[in-house]
């Protein structure tokens, strides 16, 4: 056991009381007084310019307070340069045309309705591979090609002139040469919608010079930089309020809708609302793309991998300012580094097409990779016939396996550390390791195996674990890594005299308990009581700046700084109390909210006593850079990864093609653990969100005219209770190796959970019917195809 | 007052409420915006979620798909009036959310807890197939189910237990 006093424990949510009694206020409960209710009027083509444009019937109806069309606004977008607000073209169908502010949701819908638009409609295209083609039509003509079309903000030096990022290590040649046998396939993953529970919304209210937006936004400083940076405003005037959040799984980001919701509040004078509808939220937020990837894996009869080749295809949609993270994710984690294969390829290419675009989503990039890597390498493994957790023992990543950051395949700085290595001329990297918490890969393969009475199980390639009837029962597993970053976050701790503690943070709390965390940290290091901490979230008037709760590295980088916050606190406070106790502050340590002398504990102070002598005791943290870590075995640079494996056990019905996943094992390298019940829920939603990707959801896109056809939470299936595995058939594990640079040695993991899942689910449906899965979704439909009925 | 309006009068977690609504208003609009009673969501809008389940007498139902016009005369138990009104002491569910963390964003979990009451007032001592089973229709994009059913059966001890603490 640790000595740790709260870190560890399962302490109730900061925000528990609030979210069972009702109080907990989203954006979509808050009523100002004077609020006008907003609506958009959408594109119903893929790719079409406005030739005219009619408000009058519109401006004329009762109610109607502002309409917004692209003559309206600046010609500006939050995050890129060749898009805009609103546009003269549209480049999907759900685009945004127009904006409606009316006194009721009723006035402004039926404002939408009256709006006319002539569209001269353009040729488009849907499908990655075809806008690859020489002559697809071009979403932007202006760029001349549909592949990788520099909508970053930051240029991308290690791109090869033909679009394809390439990413290298050792002699791809010679290491198919030495194979005993080469593995070509063709796989697909399948597009996703985030589905938060609500829709995208935000509120903007001004007075005089000074906005304040109530955003549903799980990056509130990057929201605020959004609004400064389009309305032409100092930073120092907008203020975004985030306080209860969504869950939002990467895709709570209301950039367009947040400004333009502030010119329509600036225009009218009052506070506008905009709360999207379920079916725009599925066409206006950014999806899981569906991906191509073209793999090839050699292997030698002793089972070892010999060389790797990973291509995929990303469809980005209309446009996306993270296409090179996604590539870079989908190139290191799971193509580079689960596997430290002694030669690899990857090269991954993005393409612009007139959909929806795909943006941030639980595990971005290394979800969709680690999928297709981990059919592949089950493939592998039939091959030599090895056992596929004996496989997957013998080739794993483990402490001193090569290591890097998708920031350094970027070559850029990753988040304001100096830049620390660059990609050759032709993809090649100056590798690092993984640290030693590395070695939790094979802990976790064991751990999920025993848990899950593999070998009782496993009765050999080709053989189910069992077959009753047409009900044939299968079992497999999958690897899963993601990286575990640090990101730039700060947090500030101001001490009340009654002792207690106000912690402000730009973080927000989406459900992962990010709050709570921090919390337990203060109290870990200044001695005080858990419920005298107070935590004030995501308000950027007030909270210090922090990236925003992505990547998995909100709780992780927040903690950081709090811990920090609380040791500068607690220097102030020995500060105050040691000439009163006659000793030096080094002399004196703290408990039970009350400092005392180490060689005298009868000597003591009340942390209130010396909040009320310093009257305003401040605290601040920042993190430090990850970059400042060397293993001390190698001499190499650590680099940040967090794994995980699970085992998914399934029943698939011959008949009907229905799948059924009876059981799920997962083990996950978790750092120190902060709350032994809330990292629980997050590898719950790992397992619930990832059955649903591989088994149900299925964002369908018509190939035909782009339009999303499953638009609503009846057709487009969520996996509900009865869907997922009884309480008893759930395991899972944590494996606590301390992180090298995490506070307390704890790392984010939640992401990587993610990962683990789709392939163990795959893998288990070829246990259990013989024929591999490598499409996109395996829903009923697809399983009877892939047995012939 | 508009001639399209209808005056109706609403029991919801014992107050009485008298609103003049439009009739075509369903109980789910009707409790957010006229009665600022905004515990329930909506994550669709047409009866898929359970989010905006609330109990009327002794039934958990869809106020997204109930018109407020139907209600008058009967008790409607929201998220807000689960709690002890005149101790404010948490309903054993929510403690059991709270303890075991049965929750996440918090967007599903009225719905959730109403579903569950109403399962528990009418059987006590419930299996995991029969909370499954009365659960089916809320839906959880956090992916909390496993918790949630831990939390009912935990929940559901403390009530056959204690029974006059409820």
């Amino acid at each position: 056991m640790s000595n740790y006093k709260i870190l560890g424990k399962g302490v109730p949510r900061k925000d528990a009381i609030e979210k069972v009694n009702g109080q907990a206020k989203y954006v979509h409960d808050i009523k100002l007084p004077g609020m006008l209710y907003a609506s958009y009027l959408r594109s119903p083509h893929a790719n079409a310019r406005i030739k005219r444009i009619d408000t009058s019937k519109a401006e004329a109806l009762q109610g109607v307070r502002c309409i917004l069309t692209y003559k309206d606004v600046p010609r500006v977008h939050p995050r890129n340069k060749i898009r805009f607000l609103l546009d003269e073209f549209v480049h999907c169908s759900g685009d945004e045309v127009a904006s409606v502010a009316a006194t009721t949701k009723e006035i402004a819908d039926q404002a939408v309705k009256l709006i006319k638009v002539d569209y001269e409609v353009l040729p488009a295209v849907f499908n990655a591979e075809k806008a690859m083609q020489p002559d697809a039509p071009l979403v932007y003509p202006e760029y001349g090609t549909n592949m990788y079309h520099g909508t970053e903000l930051q240029p991308v030096p290690s791109m090869r002139e033909d679009h394809w990022l390439p990413l290298e290590h050792g002699d791809l040649e010679k290491g198919f040469a030495e194979a005993d046998y080469v593995i070509e396939e063709r796989y697909e993953t399948p597009a996703q919608y985030h589905c938060s529970p609500l829709p995208r919304a935000v509120i903007c209210e001004w007075v005089g010079e000074k906005l304040t937006c109530y955003a549903c936004s799980q990056k509130p400083m990057m929201t605020m930089q959004d609004l400064a940076v389009c309305l032409d405003m100092p930073e120092s005037h907008v203020r975004v309020v985030s306080t209860y959040v969504v869950g939002g799984y990467g895709g709570k980001e209301p950039e367009e809708i947040a400004v333009l919701t502030a010119i329509m509040a600036k225009k009218t004078g009052k506070p506008v609302q905009s709360v999207l509808t379920r079916e725009e939220d599925f066409v206006a937020s950014r999806h899981r793309s569906k991906y191509v990837g073209f793999e090839k894996i050699g292997v030698k009869k002793d089972g070892t991998i010999t060389a790797m080749q990973h291509r995929m295809i990303h469809n980005f949609g209309k446009d996306n300012n993270l296409t090179m993270l996604i590539l870079a994710n989908s190139g290191l984690y799971g193509g580079a580094i689960l596997y430290p294969y002694a030669s690899m390829k990857f090269e991954g290419c993005s393409v612009i097409t007139n959909i929806p675009e795909h943006g941030s989503m639980n595990g971005y990039g290394s979800t969709e990779s680690v999928y297709m890597i981990e059919r592949i390498v089950d493939e592998a493994a039939e091959k030599t016939g090895i056992d596929p957790v004996e496989f997957r023992l013998k080739n794993c990543m483990r402490y001193g396996t090569r290591g890097q950051t998708r920031d350094t395949v970027l070559g850029r700085q990753p988040h304001g550390t100096p830049q620390i290595g660059k990609l050759g001329p032709r993809g090649v990297l100056d590798w690092g390791v993984v640290g030693k918490d590395a070695d939790a890969m094979p802990i976790c393969i064991n751990e999920v195996a025993e848990k899950s009475q593999w070998k009782k199980k496993w009765k050999g390639w080709k053989t189910p674990v069992s077959v009753n009837g047409h009900k044939r029962r299968g079992i497999g597993i999958s690897l899963g890594i993601n990286g575990s970053a640090y990101w730039n976050y700060s947090s500030i701790i101001k001490m009340n005299h009654d002792g207690t503690a106000t912690v402000m943070s730009g973080a927000t709390e989406l459900g992962q308990n990010c709050s709570g965390a921090m919390a337990q940290v203060v109290c870990e290091v200044l001695g005080m009581r858990y419920e005298d901490v107070y935590m004030h979230m995501a308000d950027t008037a007030v909270t210090p700046a922090g990236v925003g709760n992505v990547g998995s590295c909100g709780t992780s980088s927040a903690i950081t700084a709090a811990k920090n916050a609380a040791e500068d606190i607690k220097q102030k406070l020995f500060d105050i109390a040691a000439p009163r106790l006659g000793v030096k502050p080094e002399d004196l340590d703290v408990k039970d909210s009350m400092i005392f002398v180490k060689s005298n504990s009868q000597k003591q102070m009340p942390i209130a006593e010396a909040c009320a002598i310093g009257y305003q005791v401040v605290g601040v943290g920042n993190n430090r850079p990850y970059s400042s870590f060397i293993d001390e075995k190698s001499g190499k640079r650590i680099y940040d990864v967090a794994v995980a494996a699970t085992i998914a056990e399934v029943e698939v019905d011959t008949e009907t093609g229905q799948v059924d996943t009876v059981a799920l094992y997962s083990a996950h390298d978790a750092g120190t653990v902060i709350n032994s019940i809330v990292i629980e829920n997050q590898i719950d939603l790992s397992m619930v969100m990832s059955n649903g990707w591989v088994r149900s959801e299925n964002y369908v896109i018509d190939e035909s005219t782009g339009v999303v056809v499953n638009p609503n939470l009846l057709d487009y299936k969520l996996m509900t209770i009865l869907d997922m595995p009884k309480i008893d058939d759930i395991k899972k594990s944590t494996v606590e190796i301390p992180c090298a640079w995490g506070p307390y040695g704890a790392k984010g993991m939640s992401e990587t959970a993610t990962t683990s899942q789709a392939a163990a689910i795959a893998n288990a449906v070829y246990n259990a019917i013989g024929v591999r899965m490598r499409g996109d979704v395996i829903t009923p439909d697809k399983v009877l195809m892939a047995l012939n009925k | 007052m508009d001639s399209s309006l209808v005056p109706i009068t609403l029991n919801v977690n014992d107050d009485v409420y008298e609103v003049n609504i439009d009739p075509r208003r369903t109980l789910a609009e009707v409790l957010r915006e006229e009665l600022d009673l905004t515990g329930i969501k909506q994550m669709c809008h047409e009866g898929e979620c359970g989010a905006c389940t609330v109990i009327i007498d002794s039934s958990p139902v869809l106020s997204c798909l109930t018109l407020a016009v139907e209600c008058e005369g009967k008790k409607i138990t929201t998220v807000e009036g689960l709690a002890d009104k005149k101790t404010g002491e948490l309903h054993p569910l929510q403690k059991a959310f709270v303890e075991l963390s049965g929750m996440q964003c918090g967007v599903c979990t009225p719905g959730m807890l109403l579903t569950s009451k109403a399962l528990l007032d009418r059987n006590p001592d419930p299996t995991e197939d029969e909370i499954r089973e009365a659960l089916a229709g809320n839906l959880c994009r956090c992916g909390n189910y496993k918790r949630i059913v831990e939390c009912v059966l935990a929940a559901a001890e403390i009530m056959r237990r204690e029974p006059n603490n409820v």
